[in-house]
């Protein structure tokens, strides 16, 4: 899933990866909508919601793209990836095979954004009877990779508000930090032209 | 203006536009489409010129382009008590901004783009209300908007003689939201009626309907297809940040306490005199320490410096007094303190409160000499605390028995001309008193008792008051409604507090001996305020004023944090969800698009549906993916690829295959294949991904001569490996004995040798295209009897076709620039002939024969040498792409060498 943030606000995208059939669709009522059903058709495209969150003070509009999770789709939807401030790697924790292909995804990840905040989401965490994926070797393979874990579920509503929330965060920190970083770089230059350089940060 | 001349259109003879506007009128969440006029009339036509109204109409379509897409749905005269104010809380300039306009009760919420004219005509509406606030005298009557509104109004009028055209508009208000009352209104009598039928016979039932619809709170609007289908339905706002700030206002109520806090308010008239006494007789009598303190003085100093420099040592004087005279029991800030002349006002709160005070301004108005000079006039406070708005005014008004009228008229004039300029933000209008929740309004009024047959002083004296305040002359000017309009005043159960002998209790013993009065009066306004205790302190002797004090506990709206985030979360899910709504929404009933077997030339084409299932309009349009140039592979044609579709509509889009000469050599050589994936891609919404597929027949027709000449067995026989094998750069299995030229263009030049050389109009007619395609099967499966189906055109247009279709040119796209080069001169073009690879030499000298031999009949076939060399020029010579493009300048030049080029070895002999 993709997080696309909008500001006035803040804006932020966020983009949703992952194999068909995880519940990314599900993940994404869920959150924008507050609603759930268990059959939802494939999304076959790129398809998004907007949610306005309030982190810190700060209202974020969260853009969340959710792309088609078939092979086929694949070289088409990395080009999606561009402007995207997070991406959530979703996995199904009642399928092996889809955490398997997790590998793959932050391998594409890694090959079209540059500065990304990545969360993984091991969703459909609400049938401990059908769980295959355990959290522990979930949690290792995350720490390796350096990136958060989330185990969620769309139906029962948990954790969702809590991962996008830490989303949020995490992009929102990573914008200052690079504004930071541009303040002093470029801070000679932009002392009497204050004004065009806020609105360059605001429409990113 | 387009919009001008059919409002124009809509008025009276006599009534001028003076700006109109569109805009969108916001209920709950949406807008619709509305435009808001603003009249004015003539001088000659009403008692009164200047007087001017909001027109708001109805469009039965967008944009309107007649009169009769106008029907008038309210009529708001604007009076004083009309508000129009800017909502700029959005800090991103390039969004609409909120336009709020109240007049009395009902409040309409526009949205408007923010822009220069949506400034213009605020400022408008804004001059003409200031024009009727300072007119004096009676009240203007609006009688000239009558005929309007019975035209507007099909409902039974309400003909109650009492009640002013104002508040018949507003009563009949049901298509507008009529939200909650807005605190800040002072004016709340207009009567809510229940909503009405529609409001214009002209305008439809479907688009009543909707209007009513409006009424509804929920965000869940039945939305109307035909409205949508005239741009009339209702669109999400955009303005979202003024639209929250708003919804919130709304939800006050859901996430504020009322909290009592008790509030201290004081006046004395101190004759000029210094604080000399202690003032906690006056300030700290009662038992509790109030959480808000507002005093006034008058007549704090008569010198003359104060009059004209505005600078009096007595100022700190007594509000060092006052800090010395206040509860000790509690700590308090001062809010601020504002002096004009000798009238001042400190306005102090317990220091705990202080956080929760906010938009503090002040104002003085002079209505003494000149009507200006500050002598007499009023000094206010305002604030926000917590979420209540207060005002505090203490006032000196005219003194002297006889100067009623003009104490009535200051009284005017401090409530008109206080204006507070809010500094939070240059765009928020000013405040007058009236705008605010609670006010409290004191003062030396100076309203004496009116001559009676009572002995004033003997009655003053006693404890019989009631008697005595019959006569008394604010009583009596409020109860004619002429003054203190909803203000409300406590019972006076103290003596009258003027006018006495300094330092002591005893009434004027003056030669003027005047007569006692109630000056110093204390009345406010608001819901929620409760009046414990109105009394003098006669202790205190130094004025011949005595100073009077109420204590008040006022309910102050206290927001409720906790509540307050829940409520602000689910307003802004609730606009979350109504922007998704509003996003494109359409459904596809397929999104593979499979195709069977593909033969060469023979098109196919399967259909797509796209309907809209959304609530808004729909542009769609099929977009590029990655780096291509187009949308979809060249063999792939859709129609239509960009669209509009309605909601409730659907669209059909043709999905064709055609592999032509151009693609099918890509398909053959296995560099494409039948395999494309299309966006489809909403404005402003979500892409979808439709796939489509089918498996290419190949065909001799794209092969390579390369390729052919390698080939013995039928081309369909040819196992698709060695296909490839063929095609490619190096192909690794070539048979040893090749043919001189591929088979299947021997057939077809045979075939024409032995049937057509006497035949008119070769090349010229055309053939038939289920012959072609009968021709190249035939060809691909092996020649039966060596006898090609078909008429000879056929044959001779399967011919150009196969020419045509060769990846690579008889003549080859490497050479083609130096045989374009070398028209001038026929050896030079023989030799790039012979420089040919081998089997494209041999295929150019074998057509070049054939040409020659049809030539030779030319007194029957009637062919000429320049028409055959024109259409073969073009086939065997072909630009390589990247020409293409640049070339078109010289067409006629570039096919003129191409023709010469052919032309000279059809004229000449030649030898390879």
């Amino acid at each position: 899933m993709k997080l696309k943030s909008l500001s006035l606000q803040k804006k932020v995208k966020v983009l949703a990866r992952m194999d068909a059939g995880v519940g990314k669709s599900s993940l994404l009522l869920r959150f924008a909508d507050n609603t759930f059903t268990g059959n939802y058709i494939t999304t076959i495209g790129v398809d998004f919601k907007i949610r306005t969150l309030e982190v810190d003070g700060e209202r974020v509009k969260l853009q969340i793209w959710d792309t088609a999770g078939q092979e086929r789709f694949r070289t088409i939807t990395s080009t999606y990836y561009r402007g995207t401030h997070g991406v959530i790697v979703v996995y199904d924790v009642t399928n092996g095979e889809s955490f398997a292909n997790v590998k793959r995804w932050l391998h594409e990840i890694d090959q079209n954004c540059e500065v990304v905040n990545r969360i993984l989401v091991g969703n459909k965490n609400d049938c401990p009877d059908r769980k295959v994926v355990l959290y522990e070797d979930a949690k290792r393979f995350a720490d390796q990779m350096n990136i958060s874990l989330f185990e969620t579920s769309a139906k029962d509503n948990l954790n969702v508000e809590e991962m996008f929330t830490v989303m949020t965060k995490m992009v929102l920190l990573t914008k200052k930090e690079q504004k930071d970083r541009q303040g002093e770089t470029n801070n000679p230059l932009r002392l009497h032209n204050n004004k065009t350089h806020k609105r360059k940060q605001k429409c990113c | 203006m387009e919009l001008y001349p059919y409002v124009q259109e809509k008025l009276h003879s006599g009534h001028k536009l003076t700006d109109v506007v569109e805009a969108g009128l916001v209920q709950e969440f949406v807008k619709t489409t509305r435009v808001i006029a603003l009249i004015e009339v003539a001088a000659s036509e009403a008692k009164r010129g200047g007087e001017q109204a909001l027109f708001i109409f109805q469009t039965a379509r967008v944009p309107v382009h007649s009169a009769i897409d106008l029907s008038i749905e309210q009529i708001l005269p604007i009076d004083t008590n009309l508000k129009c104010e800017i909502d700029t809380s959005s800090t991103d300039v390039d969004t609409d901004v909120l336009v709020n306009i109240t007049s009395g009760k009902l409040r309409i919420l526009f949205e408007m783009p923010f822009s220069q004219r949506t400034n213009a005509f605020v400022s408008e509406i804004l001059r003409a209300a200031e024009v009727i606030g300072k007119r004096r005298g009676p009240p203007p009557e609006f009688s000239w908007l009558l005929p309007y509104h019975q035209s507007c109004s099909n409902g039974p009028q309400e003909k109650d003689s009492a009640s002013t055209v104002s508040t018949l508009v507003a009563g009949d208000m049901d298509g507008l939201a009529t939200d909650a009352p807005s605190p800040g209104d002072v004016s709340v009598d207009v009567a809510q009626t229940p909503p009405s039928p529609s409001l214009d016979p002209t305008v439809s039932n479907a688009e009543s309907s909707s209007v009513h619809n409006d009424d509804d709170r929920s965000p869940e609007l039945g939305v109307n297809r035909h409205n949508i289908a005239t741009g009339l339905s209702p669109t999400p706002i955009a303005a979202r940040e003024s639209h929250i700030k708003h919804q919130m206002t709304l939800r006050e109520d859901a996430y504020t306490d009322i909290n009592d806090f008790t509030v201290f308010v004081g006046t004395w008239n101190v004759n000029g005199r210094s604080p000399v006494v202690g003032l906690a007789q006056w300030l700290s009598v009662d038992e509790e320490p109030p959480d808000v303190y507002g005093i006034g003085f008058q007549e704090l100093d008569l010198n003359t410096e104060a009059f004209l420099f505005n600078n009096s040592p007595k100022e700190q004087e007594w509000l060092n007094a006052v800090l010395n005279g206040i509860h000790p029991k509690a700590k308090y800030k001062k809010v601020r303190l504002v002096r004009l002349v000798g009238m001042m006002l400190i306005v102090l709160v317990q220091e705990k409160h202080l956080a929760y005070v906010r938009n503090v301004a002040v104002d003085t108005v002079g209505t003494g000499i000149m009507n200006k000079m500050g002598n007499k006039g009023a000094v206010s406070v305002r604030l926000d605390l917590h979420s209540t708005s207060i005002c505090f005014t203490n006032a000196h008004l005219a003194a002297h028995q006889e100067e009623l009228e003009r104490r009535n008229e200051d009284h005017d004039c401090i409530l008109q001309r206080t204006c507070f300029q809010m500094n939070m933000n240059v765009n928020t209008p000013p405040k007058s008193i009236k705008d605010h929740d609670h006010i409290f309004f004191i003062g030396d009024m100076n309203y004496r008792i009116n001559p009676c047959d009572l002995n004033i002083r003997e009655v003053a004296s006693s404890a019989d008051f009631k008697t005595l305040l019959e006569y008394d002359q604010l009583t009596q000017q409020k109860k004619q409604n002429r003054i203190f309009h909803k203000f409300k005043e406590g019972d006076i159960t103290f003596k009258p507090t003027f006018k006495y002998d300094v330092d002591s209790q005893e009434w004027d013993s003056s030669e003027k001996a005047r007569q006692p009065a109630w000056c110093d009066r204390i009345l406010w306004y608001g819901e929620g305020i409760a009046q414990h205790v109105y009394r003098s302190h006669q202790e205190l002797q130094i004025s011949d004023h005595k100073p009077v004090s109420a204590l008040f506990t006022s309910g102050i709206k206290v927001i409720d944090t906790r509540r307050y985030r829940r409520i602000y979360e689910e307003v802004m899910k609730k606009l979350d969800k109504l922007e998704n709504e509003f996003l494109p929404q359409v459904t596809i009933d397929i999104t593979e698009v499979i195709f069977g077997a593909i033969k060469f030339l023979q098109p196919q084409t399967k259909y797509l549906t796209i309907a809209n299932t959304g609530q808004v309009p729909v542009q769609f349009e099929f977009i590029k993916k990655l780096n291509d140039s187009n949308f979809c592979k060249p063999w792939l044609s859709v129609r239509p690829f960009m669209s509009f579709i309605m909601p409730g509509d659907k669209c059909d889009v043709s999905i064709e295959v055609l592999v032509d000469k151009q693609t099918a050599s890509l398909l053959n050589a296995m560099t494409d294949k039948l395999y494309d994936i299309l966006v489809l891609h909403l404005d402003g919404g979500k892409d979808l991904f439709i796939t489509v597929t089918g498996s290419y027949e190949r065909s001799c027709f794209g092969s390579s001569i390369n390729a052919l000449v390698h080939m013995s067995k039928p081309f369909k026989e040819v196992p698709v490996a060695k296909l490839i094998d063929l095609e490619s750069s190096y192909p690794k299995e070539l048979s040893e004995m090749p043919y001189a030229v591929p088979k299947e263009l021997w057939y077809l030049v045979n075939h024409l040798h032995s049937h057509a050389l006497q035949v008119k109009g070769l090349f010229v007619l055309r053939g038939v295209q289920k012959e072609i395609i009968e021709i190249r099967t035939s060809l691909d499966e092996g020649v039966p009897d060596d006898l090609l189906p078909g008429s000879v055109h056929s044959v001779a247009e399967a011919l150009l076709l196969f020419l045509e279709a060769l990846p690579e040119p008889v003549i080859p796209y490497t050479f083609y620039q130096a045989a374009l080069d070398a028209t001038p001169n026929f050896a030079l073009c023989k030799e790039i002939v012979s420089k040919l690879p081998d089997h494209h030499r041999t295929v150019f000298t074998y057509l070049m024969a054939f040409l020659k031999e049809l030539l030779n009949h030319l007194t029957h076939n009637e062919l000429d040498a320049k028409s055959l060399a024109l259409v073969f020029g073009s086939i065997l010579l072909r630009e390589p792409a990247s020409q293409a493009v640049d070339r078109r300048t010289s067409t006629q030049a570039v096919d003129r060498k191409k023709q010469i080029f052919i032309h000279h070895f059809l004229m000449n002999d030649y030898d390879y």
